[in-house]
């Protein structure tokens, strides 16, 4: 190394951050302390360190001190490294030159009470990060070519609209959903709240414009296999699953000219097997070979193979001509190379029924919003007639249990957050209901009406005015009549302080929303983090609403937290642009972070190689010898070889054995005999 | 602190008497005593009524439970504690079973009902039942209504407990003077308290 025989001149820059560190210890002692420290050449405190007048300190210092090192004492590297390595890069030095001490996050915020205590971590803190300054040694970023395309995954309204974002800035995109058809969870919904449209019918257009855009490669009743690379050459493998039936392109592709399916049903009308559609929530049959609704894109017919016969009826029926379904269709995969990937996977409803006493499951007349929404929509399994499941009658008093399973600390399949659209998609409820059915009263049971949204509290105004009652009561439990189904919903006023016991005709329960079953395998193909409750971990709450801690995968819609169709488009929105910024730009640079091999030192055993969980080892013939060589793009500098390697012959840049041991050194010796 | 009014006349100064909360009315000690001998997150109420709303006693009485998490919440103890519905509880913890905070209310009344205690805050009506445990090992003795019902139904005309071993109560008695509940319900009573 020659960079270690250069003298070190370390400066050392302490930031107050306002009283956030300033308030819990002493900075000067810290300052003076610094000066002490071999290689210290200069020390420095400033109230906002990341600020202009801090950064050029910073800048100022390197120059006037002919320093080779930095080290900035404040925040966590994770908000402020990009900041100081700039810094350190304008005063000359390379920007790898720098090293953070976090005495905010990591100090002065847990040790806010004890000031003696706080200033001597600080001075640990400083004296570790000075030991492996005086050992940092220039780096240079790599630069990998970004795949110009990109993909998305889950074709809801959220992932549909990224897509058509990404596309439409002429990115080649690759939109997948496991369902047969695009849409999601919003095409089963009736009306969007507060503006009362008809949410098929503002979908309609985009899941359209998705089948037609020339920049977007549709990949319907398909799922993620495999996933590999880095942010700007992901390879993906996507599992085609059979569906049984061609499209005209893919029969073309089969020498059936003019073939394939033209989603004409005659299929579907001969075919004998009746199954539940799972769109209709179970509360509409479908056969074997089904469309979910009529405005399904692409307009494919689909076999479920779990079910179907193989009687060939449907066969027959499609014809000569189109020769659309194959019986003996196999699943099928194809790789794709994308620079970055949006995940828009969606939500499921918490199996509520678990939630025993509100007697889901166990009473006819129990539904859930959703089926609400089924039950509601004009394209329904009831053609939007609202009726009792018991005896088909038209119900006149209904409740809406708000919360149901939401806000809830008692754990089993109860979330303690708030699923955030349920208040304000009960108000349409109950507008829907007052709206076709003379007479009728919804009674909505609720502990805090959240109408938090641009037109939402109008819109509470709107529907109490109209005649909703609400009690401000979480609802105890309900009661069935076993002759009439009729219930009996139990609570108490909170307002007048007095229990309730209301007879109504139906309930429908607000359940709480958690993520997909799927979601676990998904973000673990895709390296992204989850949060204690399950949702997808954005890289910050705040700052990094859409991005991920895997650089080139970033989050939309309801999979990162529970958010309404406004919230899941702005954030598509969002996530599309920071998908497009890396390919746009045409290339990423690496963090220089990867392992290198010290070809002297090592012996070709090659046990470094099965052991690197990212592929990025080979060994190679070098000199007439055997060793072993880093694909630098696909390395992660996990450390994994380099702590293996029995000859020392792996060098994690940056994290060096030496860097590394200074470092302990330096705090088990407290700054004594090294 | 609540002000008086000087009306001079002692039910127009009831009626008009100052109702506004004050800091001052509450005791953060109590709440701290309710969640040390609850054992459960008292303060964590947010008032949602799913317990009134379970309560079986809350329709046939004026006990409310969520008033009384309420009062824990605010260290209302002398409101808490002075009030009779305190003791309507039933603790058959339907409360417990659906709080959607995980708070056990049920345990707060009874953390509360220890409290008042120490005040000598007690019904008559379970002084006495101290008394009948102390004397028979039964809060609710056997008697012969009771025990011509169980000869009909081909039992014993005595339950196999104290009363069939009555060699055990002075082993109750033990228990019960060492926490001085009987004397305290004997003295109490024999004062004319509640």
């Amino acid at each position: 190394m020659a960079e270690a025989k250069e003298q070190p001149r370390i400066g050392v820059f302490i930031c107050h951050c306002g009283t956030n560190i300033a308030g819990s210890l002493s900075i000067e002692e810290v300052k003076e302390y610094a000066m002490t420290l071999p290689g210290v050449v200069a020390a420095e405190e400033y109230q906002y360190m990341c600020s202009t007048p801090g950064q050029s300190l910073i800048a100022d210092a390197i120059a006037e001190h002919k320093l080779n090192g930095v080290v900035v004492a404040a925040c966590s590297p994770r908000l402020h490294e990009p900041t100081f390595r700039t810094a350190t890069q304008e005063g000359g030095l390379n920007k790898f030159r720098f090293e953070m001490a976090n005495i905010r996050d990591q100090n002065s915020w847990v040790h806010m009470h004890d000031w003696e205590g706080a200033t001597s971590k600080a001075k640990d803190q400083v004296r570790i990060a000075v030991a492996k300054a005086r050992l940092l040694e220039d780096l240079e970023p790599k630069s990998v070519p970004v795949e110009h395309a990109a993909l998305v995954l889950g074709a809801g309204v959220g992932g549909m609209q990224a897509a058509l974002d990404l596309a439409s800035a002429g990115i080649k995109t690759y939109l997948v959903d496991k369902d047969p058809t695009v849409g999601g969870r919003m095409s089963q919904l009736d009306k969007t709240f507060p503006t009362l449209d008809c949410s098929q019918c503002i979908l309609t257009p985009k899941m359209v414009d998705v089948g037609r855009h020339p920049n977007i490669e549709l990949r319907t009743f398909t799922e993620v296999e495999n996933v590999e690379g880095y942010i700007g050459n992901f390879t993906i493998t996507l599992r085609k699953k059979a569906r049984g039936v061609l499209s005209p392109a893919e029969a073309e592709e089969r020498g059936i000219v003019g073939g394939g399916c033209n989603g004409c049903g005659d299929c579907s009308e001969v075919c004998p097997v009746i199954k539940p559609n799972p769109f209709e929530l179970g509360m509409a049959p479908r056969k074997a070979i089904y469309i979910y609704h009529p405005q399904v894109n692409p307009l494919l017919y689909t076999i479920d193979f779990d079910s179907c016969v193989k009687c060939g009826l449907c066969v027959t029926a499609c014809g000569e001509e189109k020769k659309a379904i194959d019986l003996d269709m196999v699943d099928t995969f194809e790789q794709v190379k994308v620079g970055t990937c949006i995940l828009a996977i969606g939500y499921d409803l918490i199996p509520i029924e678990e939630k025993t006493e509100w007697g889901y499951k166990r009473y006819d007349n129990v539904i859930t919003g959703l089926e609400f929404e089924r039950l509601i929509c004009a394209s329904g399994p009831t053609g939007g007639k609202l009726i009792r499941p018991s005896d088909g009658q038209i119900p006149k008093k209904i409740g809406f249990v708000l919360c149901a399973g939401s806000r809830d600390n008692t754990g089993g399949v109860a979330k303690p957050y708030c699923s955030r659209f349920c208040c304000m998609y009960s108000l349409k409820h109950a507008h829907q209901i007052m709206e076709k059915i003379p007479g009728a009263v919804p009674y909505i049971f609720y502990m805090d009406i959240r109408s938090f949204g641009k037109m939402y509290e109008e819109f509470y105004y709107r529907i109490q005015n109209e005649g909703a009652k609400f009690i401000r009561g979480r609802v105890a439990n309900i009661l069935e009549d076993p002759s009439s189904k009729n219930l009996t919903v139990f609570t108490e006023d909170t307002l007048l302080g007095r229990p309730l016991s209301l007879e109504m005709d139906m309930v429908v329960l607000a359940a709480a929303i958690q993520p997909k079953p799927e979601a676990e395998r998904i973000r673990q193909m895709f390296g992204v983090s989850k949060s204690q409750d399950g949702w997808l971990l954005e890289a910050h709450p705040k700052l990094n609403p859409c991005g991920t801690t895997t650089a080139g995968i970033y989050l939309a819609g309801v999979c990162q937290g529970p958010k309404d169709i406004p919230d899941t488009v702005a954030q598509a929105e969002g996530a599309a642009s920071a998908a497009s910024i890396p390919i746009h730009t045409g290339e990423v640079q690496l963090e220089p972070y990867f392992a290198q091999c010290v070809d002297e030192l090592c012996a070709g055993c090659g046990m470094c190689v099965n052991l690197c969980p990212y592929g990025a080892l080979a060994l190679v013939e070098k000199n007439g010898r055997t060793v072993m060589e880093v694909t630098e793009a696909k390395c992660k500098g996990c450390g994994t070889c380099g702590g293996f390697c029995p000859g020392g012959a792996i060098k994690m840049q940056h994290f060096t054995s030496p860097q590394i041991c200074a470092q302990i050194d330096a705090f088990l010796l407290e700054g004594g005999e090294q | 602190m609540a002000t008086d009014k000087n009306y001079g006349n002692p039910e127009l100064e009831n009626k008009l008497r100052d109702r506004y909360y004050y800091t001052t009315d509450s005791n953060p000690e109590f709440l701290e005593d309710v969640k040390t001998l609850s054992r459960t997150i008292a303060h964590m109420c947010f008032q949602c009524g799913t317990c009134t709303g379970s309560c079986p006693s809350a329709p046939r009485s004026s006990y409310r439970i969520r008033l009384f998490m309420r009062r824990g919440v605010l260290g209302l103890e002398q409101e808490a504690l002075n009030d009779p519905d305190l003791w309507l509880c039933t603790t058959c913890y339907s409360c417990t079973d659906r709080c959607p905070r995980d708070i056990a209310p049920t345990d707060v009344i009874m953390a509360m009902r220890n409290l008042a205690f120490k005040y000598d805050i007690v019904p008559r009506n379970f002084l006495k039942t101290v008394q009948l445990i102390y004397n028979t090992g039964h809060g609710v003795p056997n008697n012969d209504v009771n025990r011509a019902a169980r000869v009909k139904l081909g039992l014993t005309a005595d339950p196999p407990t104290t009363h069939g071993y009555p060699e055990f109560i002075p082993g109750i008695q033990k228990i019960m003077d060492h926490y001085e509940m009987k004397d305290n319900a004997d003295r109490i009573l024999a004062e004319g308290g509640q």
